[in-house]
């Protein structure tokens, strides 16, 4: 690939780990990360301090939908507003990755109070370790009634949430026997929430009625318990739930599934989950780098991060733009860069419908397997929402961040015209060191050059700017990652 | 009702009105808003969303007597799109402010469509969210002009006549006001809402006094959002983000706070009996389980008899206070004790 001009290795790198990280970065996010350099840059990731976003409150007040959050397009709409605020964006990544993994939806669970609250329990335990996440995700009211657990009694037990944890959120297919299910199942018996049944009639009945939903409580019901011995992966006991979360997490199929999802969230497109039992991984070598730091660091999910962002691999040049965007990557990377949700504004349901029509309903993922993510995201019809969506972004002169591009540009050329080219490499960088192929960079600037003179203090050169903007958005490059 | 010397007031809770109607209909759907005819009826901004209908000024009275529904969603006049406030006129003209179209609509006593006004900007005479509003004793209209972080004083007819306030945290500033209220006395009271306090002005726009203070204790507020005043002067402060209601008396003497109590209203048995898996199942409904959160917007989203986003109050016929929930689509009726 071609580098932009004027962009040195170490930020190149570091606009990929903010890429991967987050969701891209602009010129001066560029510059205070390039300041701490790439190793002090993942400190900040691991040590941001306290997040700052859109607060609740104004959110709450012009938003009143997106208070209670009855119906999927306002609790979407208030993650879309932290994620494209956010000045902590590693947080919304790791809740992203978690909400693919731990895949609930609003469409089953009707209301959208008990999935943000799931998705703030992403925030606050999905880098620690992974036996508290899944106890936290077990006692989660949204996982509870997702998977049925309500249902599921000492002397009549629903395997579903017992199935899942196994196949799907820890270890994978081929790990574990039928027997264990049932097993793991009656551990989980009298995990349910408060005010069993007339939740769960009036989820069933999809009903608000009478004053609103009623958002759910984790409750444990010790009656309903099964207290008798279990065997379970070979152990014998009398184990609760915690304990078989226990012998879930030593287990070393449990590591090497969770670092193959963070291979494919975070470094590279691997093959659907289905194919995993029949298939090894495409990096073994990475997958045992992400399994050593989880059982040398208490089972902790940033430890095995850490060690891929401070890897050779991670920095090589054939693992940068290796992922297809997912849509909310790229509808929320796009409006970082374009600015204009500092204050609540109804375009904020535009930006959560795009994801929609992309492909990726927040809140709402298409099956409990979540999202495949990779190719999947690509067709036909999602490129011509993904490049409209992010063209209409890129050539709206109204928003701030498109005024900063082009005051930019104008201040690096102070006098006169920008050359074609220096304008293609100018508006490469300021949209986050993007780096492309040289063809291209090429049809860039063969665009650049048939736009005529460009001056950048005028409205018309402003609006020729905003063209190679939208340009560059258009093109594949972009749809990576 | 005047209190004995040294008694505190107390509200007792005596009935709920409302039900979910996000799909139209009898009740309410994100209320904003709440005001008491001259005749007594009881009207209710039913602000909806922009996606499901079950919006418009929704007409009821304290026996729960549904009467109808009028405006909706919409540009056209007599429309809304984000709806904030409605105040009466002397002559039962029914006055709605609108934060993103940033117009004042009125509507005749037989809920016609007569007039609307307003412009947006920053200018004098133009609005940037008008989010409150209330006549002045002398018949004008006042207008929290919210983003401006001004009041603002029109006529009935959109005549712009003066405004008080400036973006601030000193005296008689504003950061981002909400809900506004004319005593009795002609005082106006005005929900700082970022501030997190009340403050007083005089019928002409001079600062009086101010109460508050960021925090969940007595006399301390978290975003308030509106005020009633009965005729004994008895202060009610919608505390939005503390999910409760405090009283003060004239001189902001703590009195007490109330988190709501909400039981079934009639509507809402009457579906409750007509579904009878819902019937049986709420038998054994715990309206205040257990909870392992403190914050109180989440307790609230758990607990059905608490307030809900408590964002408006309003006085009926001086003895009881009107207590609207935009999360529980009802409002709660407390009596004066």
């Amino acid at each position: 690939m071609t580098t932009a001009a004027k962009t040195g290795t170490e930020l190149n790198l570091i606009a990929h780990l903010l890429r991967r990280t987050g969701f891209g970065a602009t010129w001066d996010e560029l510059q205070e990360c390039a300041a701490l350099g790439y190793d002090g840059t993942i400190d900040r990731l691991f040590n941001p301090g306290e997040p700052e976003h859109m607060p609740s409150d104004i959110i709450r007040r012009y938003h009143p939908d997106q208070s209670i959050t009855q119906i999927a397009p306002s609790s979407g709409s208030v993650w879309m507003y932290r994620m494209t605020t956010t000045k902590t964006p590693f947080e919304e990544k790791i809740a992203l990755f978690w909400h693919r993994i731990f895949a609930t939806g609003q469409t089953k669970l009707i209301q959208g109070k008990v999935m943000l609250t799931q998705i703030e329990m992403f925030r606050q335990f999905g880098l620690g370790s992974f036996r508290d996440l899944l106890v936290q995700l077990s006692q989660n009211p949204a996982m509870i009634l997702w998977l049925d657990n309500q249902d599921n009694h000492k002397d009549n037990i629903n395997e579903n949430y017992g199935r899942e944890i196994l196949e799907l959120f820890a270890m994978g297919v081929g790990n574990y026997s039928e027997e264990d299910i049932k097993e793991c199942s009656r551990a989980f018996t009298g995990w349910t929430i408060a005010n069993m049944p007339y939740m769960s009639i009036r989820m069933r009945n999809n009903t608000l009625r009478p004053y609103g939903y009623v958002a759910w409580q984790y409750r444990f019901d010790p009656d309903d318990h099964d207290e008798g011995e279990k065997t379970f992966l070979g152990e014998t006991g009398n184990f609760n739930g915690d304990d078989i979360i226990d012998i879930i997490c030593k287990n070393e199929a449990t590591p090497r599934f969770i670092a193959r999802h963070l291979y494919h969230h975070f470094i590279a497109d691997e093959l659907p989950v289905p194919q995993w039992p029949f298939e090894g991984p495409k990096d073994p070598e990475a997958i045992q780098l992400m399994v050593d730091a989880y059982f040398a660091n208490d089972y902790n999910i940033g430890a095995m991060l850490r060690a891929v962002f401070e890897s050779d691999m991670f920095k090589s040049e054939a693992t940068q733009y290796a992922r297809v965007k997912a849509p909310v990557e790229l509808v929320v990377g796009t409006l970082r860069l374009a600015g204009g949700f500092d204050w609540p504004t109804q375009d904020i349901f535009k930006a959560t419908a795009a994801c929609s029509y992309m492909g990726q309903a927040l809140l709402a993922p298409v099956s409990v397997e979540g999202w495949m993510g990779g190719e999947d995201w690509i067709s036909t019809g999602s490129m011509v929402q993904r490049i409209n969506f992010a063209s209409d972004a890129m050539g709206d002169l109204t928003k701030k961040g498109i005024k900063a591009i082009i005051d930019r540009v104008s201040e690096r050329h102070p006098v006169g015209e920008v050359a074609p080219m220096a304008l293609v490499d100018d508006c490469l960088e300021l949209l986050g060191a993007l780096q492309v192929e040289p063809d291209t960079r090429k049809g860039l600037f063969t665009y650049a050059r048939a736009q005529g003179e460009i001056n950048p203090r005028t409205n018309e050169g402003a609006r020729k700017i905003a063209s190679v903007l939208q340009l560059i958005v258009s093109t594949r490059e972009y749809q990576l990652i | 009702m005047a209190t004995e010397a040294g008694a505190r007031l107390g509200l007792k809770y005596l009935d709920t009105n409302g039900f979910g109607a996000a799909q139209g209909g009898r009740g309410y759907y994100l209320p904003v808003d709440i005001a008491v005819r001259s005749d007594g009826r009881i009207y209710v901004l039913s602000r909806g969303d922009a996606i499901q209908g079950g919006n418009g000024v929704k007409v009821t009275d304290i026996e729960h007597t549904w009467y109808e529904v009028f405006s909706g969603r919409g540009t056209d006049p007599g429309q809304f799109i984000s709806a904030t406030a409605i105040a009466f006129d002397a002559n039962d003209r029914l006055f709605m402010a609108d934060e993103i179209l940033n117009r004042i609509t009125i509507f005749d006593p037989d809920h016609n469509y007569v007039a609307q006004w307003g412009a947006e900007g920053s200018g004098p005479g133009e609005f940037d969210g008008p989010s409150g509003i209330a006549f002045d004793t002398d018949g004008n209209l006042l207008v929290v002009d919210d983003k401006n972080q001004r009041a603002q004083r029109y006529t009935p007819e959109g005549e712009y006549l003066s405004s008080f306030g400036s973006g601030g945290s000193g005296d008689g500033e504003f950061n981002y006001p909400w809900g506004i209220t004319v005593a009795p006395d002609g005082v106006i009271y005005v929900a700082d809402w970022r501030n997190d306090r009340i403050q007083r002005f005089t019928h002409q726009g001079e600062f009086i006094d101010s109460q508050g203070g960021s925090g969940d204790g007595e006399g301390q507020f978290n975003r308030p959002s509106n005020v009633a005043v009965d005729n004994d002067g008895n202060i009610f402060v919608a505390d939005w983000g503390n999910q409760c209601v405090q009283a003060f008396d004239n001189d902001w003497n703590f009195q007490t706070s109330i988190r709501g109590a909400g039981e079934l209203s009639v509507w809402a048995a009457e579906y409750i009996d007509a579904n009878a898996d819902e019937k049986a199942a709420r038998a054994s409904f715990n309206p205040y389980p257990e909870l392992d959160v403190v914050d109180p917007h989440e307790v609230s989203s758990r607990t059905e008899p608490y307030f809900w986003d408590p964002v408006s109050v309003a006085m009926y016929d001086d003895s009881r206070l009107l207590v609207l929930e935009t999360g529980r689509h009802r409002f709660q009726i407390y009596e004066k004790v």
